[in-house]
């Protein structure tokens, strides 16, 4: 709880320390800087967005001292014209020395610019990319030898990096250890070909698109690519690449960010010259549009985590207006019939997990939805001790507007454009420019970031590309420079100063003389930061070379531990903060690697023959969105079923899994050597039912457990005999199946109780939703135990108890008698008090408690003797947003009167409801929506009262969900109100908890699993969550670091197993092989 | 000065005082048509409710026509649900006018972009009350009635309940399925359009072809044999060049509304006309080169494209019962990764060939109206910067059009041949069974 009031407080304290000091950047005039550049491009009848479409991609920045006099000067590229110098005469002052320094380039096409010492004389050189092949571009790319005199000799030649390719920026690391630094060059493709072509196009090289790995020979550059394991299709689209030791094992690996279709590449460096491409492995889902990124440890736990920008749009007008993510069925088609991976249209922010798949958060984050992004710098430029992200936006027309796409559509247009280019102009002049602010993010704990735009920085107009970072003024914070098209780049001075920082710069060795590749770890007050130089990073740029920590007014810090990239280390201790050091290797010594890699012993090991259960649940293909197209989320994939208990009559616990429509179930019977499955006919031959909640328990009071199965699926409806649930009694050595009531169902859960304690086991089922009629309220129920015979019972009625998705029985008031709790969607959990025998609603009052709940367990968090309740929710990392104040809503009604109910989601946008879909999606189910709105700009921006009528929003059933959160209720004495749980339990759904004292420290944690893939392409897909550790001390352990493998899963259900004195975590997904655990005694 | 000038036009305006009747040739009714053509390239319609929007138009033109006439038969009796709408008891109607009126404003209810067909419509409400307002007005009045009892016939033809009907779900596990193709990958367009209330058919399943070669991969299997010859025949045409006939051929009929197209940074549909488009241009074509007055200029126009209509429906009704793969797929994935059909492989499985139903059933009532050997010169496709054609007859128009699509590499020749078939048996349905012109 702390945490969150210091949280409160310091953002309160940073809100009132910008209204009195003014903005955190400062944007300095270029009277003032003496920096005029601007990279102004030409459209002409030959070159335009049209035909070239990284037209707008902008030149590049780079900056370091040049001239060694100390000061940070600055290199700017452009597209069309001349390339341009700055020396930094000190004060923020620059002179223009371009044209003696011999800088200017002949390429007519440049992109992308860095620093680097090539020669290793002690003079930074420049390196320049150039898109040459394609529009009639001619030159090379460029290399600037520093003379030491200010000026340059143009040499690329001498070196082999005269590469004329399509090419847009250039990363160098000592990616093979031996001493020099290499060079990564990437490439970008261009549209070649109609059809996108299977994945496996990236194998073929092409000269002009592939990307390049350039192995430094004693100073002359050999393309190693292929044998290094470098992918160079025709579809490598790369704008992005990132270097960094993703997974500390002393290599540098490269994050390549590719545009459009192509996956991007994560290449993990194997040390022996090659790089294993691992991008499904670590990522479940990436950027679709991948643009600039970066890596930069943002959590404090010493692994570098990586964002990767997109062009989701943060305004309702340009979402509505522009084109977005793919439909369900393309991209299905895409990633299992193509090999592609997945991606979605918005920017995302991956929390590294420690060589294990990464977390993906950027939704949770805040950071999501930037606009048409290019670079993103993630350094703490308030000097506070968080990370912050810097994310320059912006481009001239919008080729995505569904309009323009519309009208360029025209046959007519299309002749007239290839025959005479006249039409060129109209449609230019039809794309809507998208001249949106630069972004800046205050980086808070807990992976949340505050938008800071419009206060950290003025809201510019600006269209801002490649950016880098430096201390121009050398007052220790981080200045940036931004290159814009055809405006004059950007100086943000920072005002921050001297407020805690520490700036490192290196002097390594002979051929790395700054020591690009150098790990630093800081702690201070128990808190650890780390980082790592490469100066390459964002987009298109090179930053100066250099790290900088903030440290919150810290005068000094605790201790600095240097990694050299020799993997030599050496400390530092009582070090003061508010300088500048040059730090060269002293008393370094090696260093053993794993330290920064151990985990301990992991708690959970996969056992591989998982004890004989060899269960695969296989989901069938019913796609909800294909018959109700307006359906939030599937509700077709909460199996399988599952059910534990003695079914042989041995006393040990055997297992139960239903199987989705037209798949059996199945029955594993505990024996001495493990699980051996066993087949019940009856049980066997009911494979029709999709099952989705059973239980295993002695209804008949025969001393042998029988088996009740509840059966739903979204799919079977009206009273088709599917939706009928199931009871097989435990008869001789079989199960017979036996009568219960007709009650045509979508199930969803049922527990078993005798509540009116007469001696015999009760049923509560709870039912989903009804088919083809998402929205209504279905009818749950109370199956009372007459002898044996199961009636529905007529003296506890629950009706319409919402749609129902978990319930327990669990005495909430601690009287004695076994109450019923139920949570579902669209509802808050609903108390049923168990008075003598009968149950009665309650009267716990849960204010504003609406959510998309999942689950629910009995787990006494605050260990204060009463009760607490775990409860699952949807996750706030999702494009649904809710409050109490402004809760996500959906209208269920008949809306265009054709006898088929719609349901309309809708999202509050400061202050105003939109629908979470755009016109094509609700004009598919509402035809006439498409004679309202006959253009996107029409519907874009509008909110739900001017889309429907006042009259059918009226009539319409308004369900509400106030919190998207995962919590509990804590339990004050019988009254209970809701604490939401940290943030690494709110990246995906929760599916399932199940409580054990795992750590055998005599108190109980709870085990959490979740993810989910049942929604559109649009809202992503949730698979990253790695399931967590609740301990009862409130403390949170990813359940990666615990030898848990749930990511790129769906878990359903959690179990602990018995067997042969071992306990063991079962752990049951949704279409995919049941995993089992051994639980290590870490005692 | 120009105070005066104003008050004389005025009083030239009064003493014209509107009474010269108003004048309507078959100009009139092809104005109306020509915009639907174009509001529907604009709005993007597939194919069956292109077919759509152009019949009811039609049928509400000529049963103004027909109930106010001795040598027209109306269609009520004739299709079974349509209901039997009143002749005009104002001697004010000019019949022609309120035919066009009729025919405009039903249009406008099918079409999206309702305002293009407005600004067309009150430009022309002007001109005609201009120059009688009296005779215009009773015709708008019967016009506009009449479009009503349409509108409320359409209605009840399941086209809105067919708009939330289940989407084509894809199965890409079994490989003698249709699956989306490149580039688009769209989503397999109308799956329900059988359900559509036909006007002459007496089910969508009364033509049904007979049954495409059995799916195979084997060499030396009908099924085999007929992709091959896709692939070869589109590699031989490739290696002849984009002057030879059959790319001229294919193109000329080509009619995809969904042709997708890489342009810099973007892919996006280009707009075409459909199929039915094509053959209401031929039918105008046929109007006008026979000098057809205006009531057989509807009468003609109408009947075609009930044969339309009944052709998408029934060729819908098969494409998704056979539900079989375009032949792009298969030579992808089995033969040529990089081969790509002559035209772009439209959204919907591929037996049978769409153009082949259509163009057989209109070529049918083509010929039952203007002769066997009526010869024409084909325009329609102008506008999109293609040739003109000639053709002997309608039913050699109607074997090209079928055959392009082979030429195009999108269909195989089972779906052509059995598609003309299957259309030839409809137009003669539509021919012999509607007794339109005495």
């Amino acid at each position: 709880m702390n945490r969150y009031i210091v949280l409160l407080i310091s953002s309160l304290l940073v809100l009132s320390c910008s209204k009195s000091e003014g903005r955190l950047f400062k944007s300095l005039p270029s009277q003032q800087t003496g920096i005029d550049f601007i990279n102004e491009i030409k459209e002409t009848q030959d070159l335009n967005i049209l035909d070239y479409l990284y037209f707008y991609n902008g030149g590049g920045v780079a900056i370091g001292d040049v001239n060694n006099d100390g000061l940070p000067d600055i290199f700017l590229s452009a597209n069309q014209r001349s390339n341009k110098l700055y020396l930094n005469k000190g004060d923020l002052k620059f002179e223009d020395i371009s044209v003696t320094a011999g800088i200017e380039g002949k390429s007519d096409w440049n992109t992308g610019a860095m620093m680097i010492d090539i020669n290793h004389d002690g003079f930074l050189d420049i390196y320049v990319n150039a898109v040459v092949g394609i529009n009639g571009f001619d030159g090379h790319n460029e290399l600037f030898i520093n003379n030491q005199d200010n000026t340059f000799t143009e040499r690329s030649a001498d070196y082999k990096l005269d590469l004329d390719t399509y090419s847009s920026s250039t990363a160098f690391m000592d990616y093979d250890k031996d001493g020099d630094l290499d060079l990564f060059i990437l490439n970008h493709a261009v549209h070649t070909q109609k059809s996108f072509g299977n994945a496996s196009l990236r194998n073929e090289r092409n000269y002009e698109t592939g990307d390049r790995l350039l192995r430094n020979d004693d100073g002359v550059f050999t393309d190693v690519s292929e044998e290094a394991g470098i992918f160079g299709g025709i579809n490598g689209y790369g704008l992005g690449v990132a270097v960094s030791d993703f997974n500390h094992d002393g290599y540098p690996d490269i994050y390549v960010g590719n545009d459009f279709h192509e996956d991007d590449y994560y290449y993990l460096n194997r040390g022996d010259g090659t790089f294993r491409e691992s991008l499904k492995e670590y990522f479940g889902h990436t950027s679709r549009f991948s643009m600039g990124n970066d890596v930069a440890d943002i959590n404090h736990d010493g692994w570098p985590d990586l964002i990767s920008l997109d062009m989701l749009p943060e305004d309702e007008t340009v979402l509505k207006s522009s084109e977005g993510d793919d439909n369900i069925q393309t991209l299905k088609m895409r990633t299992e019939r193509y090999g592609y991976h997945y991606q979605y249209t918005r920017n995302m922010l991956f929390i590294n997990q420690g060589d294990h798949a990464y977390m993906e958060t950027a939704l949770l984050s805040g950071v999501a939805a930037t606009d048409w992004s290019w670079s993103a710098l993630i350094e703490d430029f308030n000097q506070d001790g968080e990370q912050d992200i810097f994310i320059s936006n912006g481009i001239p027309k919008r080729p995505n507007d569904l309009d323009f796409i519309r009208f360029a559509s025209s046959d007519k247009i299309q002749n007239k454009i290839n025959e005479t280019k006249l039409v060129d102009r109209e449609a230019l002049d039809l794309m809507p420019h998208g001249k949106v602010h630069n972004y800046v993010f205050q980086g808070t704990n807990d992976l949340k970031f505050i938008n800071r735009s419009g206060d950290w920085i003025e809201n510019d107009t600006l269209v801002s590309g490649a950016t880098a970072y430096a201390d121009l003024d050398k007052d220790g914070d981080l200045d940036l420079v931004i290159n814009n098209l055809n405006s004059e780049a950007t100086v943000l001075e920072n005002t921050t100063g001297a407020s805690g920082y520490l700036n490192l710069r290196f002097d390594f060795s002979q051929k790395n003389p700054f020591g690009i590749g150098t790990k630093v770890y800081a702690y201070h007050n128990g808190k650890l930061q780390y980082k790592e130089l490469y100066s390459v990073r964002g987009f298109q740029a090179s930053s100066e070379p250099m790290l900088h920590f903030g440290f919150a007014n810290a005068e000094g810090i605790d201790s600095l531990r240097i990694v050299w990239p020799d993997n030599t280390c050496q400390l530092l201790t009582g070090l003061r903060t508010n300088q500048a050091l040059l730090i060269k290797p002293e008393n370094n010594k090696a260093v053993d690697l794993e330290q920064f890699r151990r985990e301990e012993q992991p708690l959970f090991e996969l056992v591989p023959d998982n004890l004989g259960i060899d269960f695969t649940h296989i989901e069938d293909r019913y796609l909800d969105f294909n018959r109700q197209k307006l359906i939030p989320y599937q509700v077709s994939t909460l199996g399988p079923a599952f059910a534990k208990g003695d079914l042989s009559g041995d006393g040990l616990d055997d297992l139960f899994f239903g199987g989705s429509k037209f798949e059996s179930s199945r029955v594993y019977i505990q024996r001495g050597a493990g699980f051996e499955e066993e087949i019940f006919p009856e049980v066997k031959a009911d494979s029709i039912k999709e099952d989705v909640s059973a239980v295993i328990a002695d209804l008949n009071n025969d001393g042998k457990n029988d088996l009740f199965i509840g059966s739903g699926g979204a799919d079977f409806f009206g009273n088709r005999p599917p939706l009928l649930d199931s009871y097989f009694i435990s008869s001789d050595s079989s199960f017979v199946k036996s009568e219960i009531p007709d009650q045509f169902h979508n199930a969803s859960v049922v527990r078993v109780n005798d509540f009116d304690k007469d001696g015999d086991m009760d049923l509560f089922i709870g039912n989903h939703m009804i088919t083809n009629d998402y929205g209504k309220i279905p009818q749950s129920y109370i199956l009372i135990n007459d002898s044996g015979e199961l009636k529905v019972s007529a003296e506890n009625v629950l009706g319409e108890a919402g749609m129902i998705t978990d319930a327990i029985w669990s005495d909430y008031d601690q009287d004695g008698d076994s109450d019923l709790i139920v949570v579902g969607e669209w509802m808050a959990p609903v108390f049923y008090n168990n008075n003598d025998g009968k149950l009665e609603l309650s009267t716990v009052k849960l204010n504003a408690l609406n959510g998309l709940w999942n689950d629910i367990i009995e787990f006494d968090m605050e260990g204060d003797g009463d009760p607490d309740y775990l409860l699952a929710n949807w996750g706030t990392n999702s494009k649904f947003r809710a409050s109490a104040e402004q809760p996500l809503k959906m209208y269920y009604s008949d809306f265009d009167g054709n006898g088929q109910t719609e349901t309309v989601v809708a999202n509050n946008y400061q202050g105003k409801y939109y629908p979470v879909l755009g016109l094509d999606e609700l004009g598919s189910q509402m035809i006439n929506l498409r004679k309202k709105f006959t253009s996107y700009r029409d519907f874009a921006g509008k909110s739900l009262e001017m889309i429907f009528d006042k009259s059918a929003l009226e009539s319409a059933v308004v369900l509400e969900v106030h919190t998207l959160e995962s919590g509990y209720l804590r339990n004050d004495g019988g009254a209970f109100s809701f604490v939401p749980l940290p943030s690494e339990l709110q990246v995906s759904p929760i599916q399932d908890f199940v409580m054990y004292d795992f750590d055998k420290d005599g108190s109980q944690e709870v085990l959490a699993g979740g993810n989910f893939f049942g929604v559109t392409p649009y809202h992503g897909r949730f698979d990253s969550f790695p399931g967590a550790l609740i301990k009862n001390d409130g403390s949170i352990v990813s359940g990666n670091r615990l030898g848990l493998d749930l990511t790129q899963k769906s878990v359903r259900h959690l179990s602990i197993l018995e067997f042969n004195e071992q306990t063991y975590l079962l752990v049951t997904f949704n279409d995919d092989k049941v995993q089992v655990y051994k639980i290590n005694d870490l005692k | 000065m120009k105070r005066i000038l104003a008050c004389m036009l005025l009083l030239s305006a009064l003493s014209c005082q509107n009474d010269e009747p108003i004048v309507i040739g078959s100009d009139d009714f092809f104005g109306s048509v020509d915009k639907v053509t174009e509001i529907m390239v604009h709005d993007i319609f597939s194919p069956p409710v292109a077919s759509r929007i152009y019949v009811y138009p039609n049928i509400a033109a000529y049963e103004i026509l027909a109930v106010n006439s001795d040598d027209y038969n109306s269609l009520n009796g004739q299709i079974e649900s349509l209901p039997r709408i009143p002749a005009a008891d104002d001697p004010d109607v000019n019949l022609r006018l309120a035919a066009v009126i009729a025919h405009m404003d039903v249009s406008r209810r099918l079409i999206f972009s309702e305002e293009m067909m407005e600004s067309y419509r009150d430009e022309k409400y002007k001109t005609w009350k201009d120059q009688n307002s009296k005779e215009f007005e009773a015709s708008k009045a019967y016009g506009l009635l009449i479009a009503d009892k349409i509108a409320e016939w359409f209605d009840g033809d399941f086209y809105k309940e067919t708009r939330t009907m289940p989407k084509f779900t894809v199965n890409t596990d079994e490989v003698y399925r249709w699956q989306p193709t490149p580039p688009a990958y769209m989503d397999g367009i109308e799956p329900a359009w059988n359900k559509i209330r036909p006007m002459v058919l007496d089910s969508a399943a009364q033509f049904m072809p007979v049954t495409h070669p059995e799916f195979s991969m084997e060499p030396g299997t009908k099924f085999h044999e007929e992709l091959m010859e896709v692939y070869e025949v589109s590699n031989k045409i490739t290696e002849k060049g984009d002057d030879s006939e059959e790319i001229e051929i294919a193109q000329f009929w080509d009619c995809n509304p969904y042709v997708s197209v890489t342009r810099g940074h973007l892919m996006f549909a280009t707009k075409k006309i459909t199929p039915g488009a094509h053959w209401i241009g031929i039918s105008k074509i046929a109007c006008d080169t026979s000098n057809s007055d205006f009531e057989d200029t509807v009468f003609a126009m109408t009947k075609t494209s009930i044969a339309i209509f009944d052709g998408f429906i029934s060729c819908w009704d098969e494409k998704y019962r056979s539900n079989l793969v375009r032949p792009e797929t298969l030579i992808n994935n089995y033969i040529d990764d990089q081969w790509e059909p002559i035209l772009q492989t439209p959204p919907f499985p591929e037996y049978p060939s769409g153009h082949s139903v259509v163009s057989g059933a209109a070529s049918i009532v083509l010929t039952s109206i203007f002769g066997e050997n009526f010869s024409f010169d084909d325009d329609t496709e102008q506008p999109y910067g293609l040739p003109i054609r000639s053709f002997p007859s309608f039913k050699a128009a109607a074997m090209e059009a079928a055959i392009s699509r082979l030429y195009g590499g999108i269909h195989y020749k089972a779906a052509i041949d059995n598609g003309v078939d299957q259309g030839f048996k409809i137009g003669e349905l539509v021919a012999s069974s509607l007794k339109m012109k005495n």
